[in-house]
């Protein structure tokens, strides 16, 4: 199956110039601190530098990339650094809307299984305020619901409701777009820095 | 490492801690930042328990709440910004959306789970046996009373679980999911095997759901003293804040890399709980979780408890919490 299409979803690829008369060897070198962190194996091949990282940890400032190739290629117009990494995390957020929506529907049909049943109504209790909260100025608790109609919407309102999901969905579609955006422009940053000496 | 005789125990031989509260860095900054940090946690909870107080029935419900819970969560991730605690504890895109599965977890299928099988269907079952005549000497007392009563039962239930939860395998194996997170955040507590986030859920709140203000006020009052727990921020907790609630600090230690500091501050809200058992220790750490600060993957935290927990029946892995965490028996 040619993913080629749709790949850029957990893909993150890119290319930044070098600095002005820095070859691949300082290239590398500089960069090599990224490779350093726990969980990560790199392997360097001439031009270019093959990545893997397991169990990352949150402070490893690359810890959303999984895996990755790094390659220098060299022009008239002078040398770049070329990276294709890739992003188990932004698949995940990706998918993530979408096992959210089935929750959702998985609600509504357990909803639909779960009819409320009215148990014979109680004599309830007269609650009565403390003398203290009443002089505090505590608002009086509201009469237990008496009538069917009433006491089965109160049942109704304890059930789990669908909204929840479908607002998680929404916010891990917005986490995704961001998280796109975010991911590449600060990895392109980190690796500026990097090769310049400032990160 | 030597570590520090705390009691019978020595804590922050495996790694590095910080205890007793001199050692521990004061907020940074002018007088008013350093005024802000100081009174920002004792100004919340008076206001939200005032809040829940005085609230209008009509205002007084469930759903306001669970805003409300989200509100001060969106305002403590901004002042994690604002103020860190520690930069290696820094929020990241990946840490956020990880943290947010989970938290989408608990609000979604968890509470569906809740509803049919947790504590709202043993509170309905119960319910159906009990009147509220039988409680009226409860209902009858003042609302902050029913409301600290509240706390304290739940607190001390909450106590007994989690401690049983760091000493019994059964127990830990859902449980140690949670310490392999290698910073604190706000959404930092969600994050766990689901397993145990519905046992954890077990605790007796849904059985005051018959008293809805005195709830909402313990609600409140859990929400600004427990909340700090998972929190990046550097508060000036007063002293008498520390000695009561349980804060950043004891729980960063809850969560170091040292077996014995993880053996103490169990108390969700009232520290002082961990005080009167003998297993408070004050103190902070940075490095955090297990096996070296190895980060765990979502699909390990959902498979790992029943995994070890195969194995330990079949005799190929450790059966106990000292050994699973590779130190010597705890006696």
């Amino acid at each position: 199956m040619n993913l080629r299409f749709i790949n850029w979803i957990w893909h993150v690829r890119g290319s930044l110039a070098l600095p002005p008369g820095q070859s691949g060897d300082e290239a590398f070198g500089r960069l090599d601190s990224l490779f350093r962190e726990e969980g990560t194996v790199h392997q360097r091949t001439g031009g270019t530098l093959n990545f893997s990282k397991k169990n990352q940890a949150a402070q490893d400032k690359m810890s959303i990339f999984d895996r990755g190739i790094l390659r220098i290629e060299n022009s008239v117009a002078g040398s770049s650094l070329h990276y294709c990494l890739t992003s188990r995390a932004l698949l995940f957020c990706f998918l993530a809307p979408f096992l959210f929506l089935a929750i959702a529907q998985l609600t509504i049909f357990v909803d639909k299984l779960d009819k409320p049943k009215l148990e014979p109504a109680k004599k309830s209790a007269i609650v009565q305020m403390n003398p203290i909260d009443k002089a505090l100025g505590a608002p009086e608790p509201d009469p237990e619901p008496t009538s069917d109609a009433e006491r089965l919407l109160k049942a109704e309102e304890k059930k789990p409701s669908p909204t929840a999901a479908y607002v998680f969905a929404g916010i891990f579609t917005l986490l995704y777009v961001v998280g796109r955006f975010l991911e590449d422009r600060l990895i392109k940053a980190l690796f500026r820095k990097s090769l310049m000496g400032i990160a | 490492m030597d570590g520090v005789l705390v009691g019978k125990r020595v804590i922050g031989a495996q790694s590095p801690v910080i205890l007793g509260w001199e050692n521990i860095p004061p907020v940074q900054g002018g007088p008013f930042k350093r005024f802000f940090f100081s009174w920002f946690q004792p100004t919340m909870l008076f206001v939200l328990v005032a809040f829940w107080y005085y609230a209008p029935n009509s205002i007084a419900k469930a759903s306001i709440a669970l805003w409300f819970g989200f509100c001060f969560r969106l305002l403590l991730l901004c002042l994690e910004w604002v103020n860190p605690r520690y930069e290696s504890w820094r929020l990241t895109w990946k840490e956020a959306t990880t943290d947010l599965f989970y938290v989408g977890l608990a609000y979604t299928l968890l509470r569906v789970a809740d509803h049919y099988l947790g504590s709202d269907a043993m509170a309905d079952a119960i319910g159906r046996y009990f009147h509220q005549d039988k409680f009226a000497w409860f209902t009858g007392l003042p609302l902050l009373v029913q409301a600290l009563l509240i706390v304290v039962v739940f607190d001390i239930c909450q106590y007994w679980m989690h401690r049983g939860m760091h000493s019994w395998y059964p127990l830990w194996l859902p449980h140690s999911v949670h310490h392999y997170i290698t910073q604190l955040n706000m959404n930092k507590g969600a994050v766990g095997n689901p397993t145990e986030l519905f046992l954890i859920g077990l605790g007796i709140g849904g059985f005051f759901d018959f008293l809805p203000r005195a709830f909402l006020i313990a609600g409140a009052f859990r929400l600004a003293t427990e909340t700090y727990q998972h929190s990046n921020v550097r508060f000036n907790s007063p002293r008498w804040w520390r000695y009561l609630f349980n804060t950043t600090e004891h729980h960063s230690l809850h969560h170091s890399r040292d077996f014995e500091s993880t053996r103490s501050n169990y108390a969700p809200s009232l520290i002082v709980i961990d005080r009167i058992f003998g297993t408070c220790v004050d103190g902070e750490a940075e490095l955090l979780g297990m096996e070296g600060g190895r980060r765990m993957s979502i699909r390990e935290q959902m498979t790992h408890p029943f995994v070890e927990g195969w194995k330990a029946l079949r005799g190929l892995a450790p059966a106990s919490v000292s050994e699973s965490a590779g130190v010597g028996k705890v006696s």
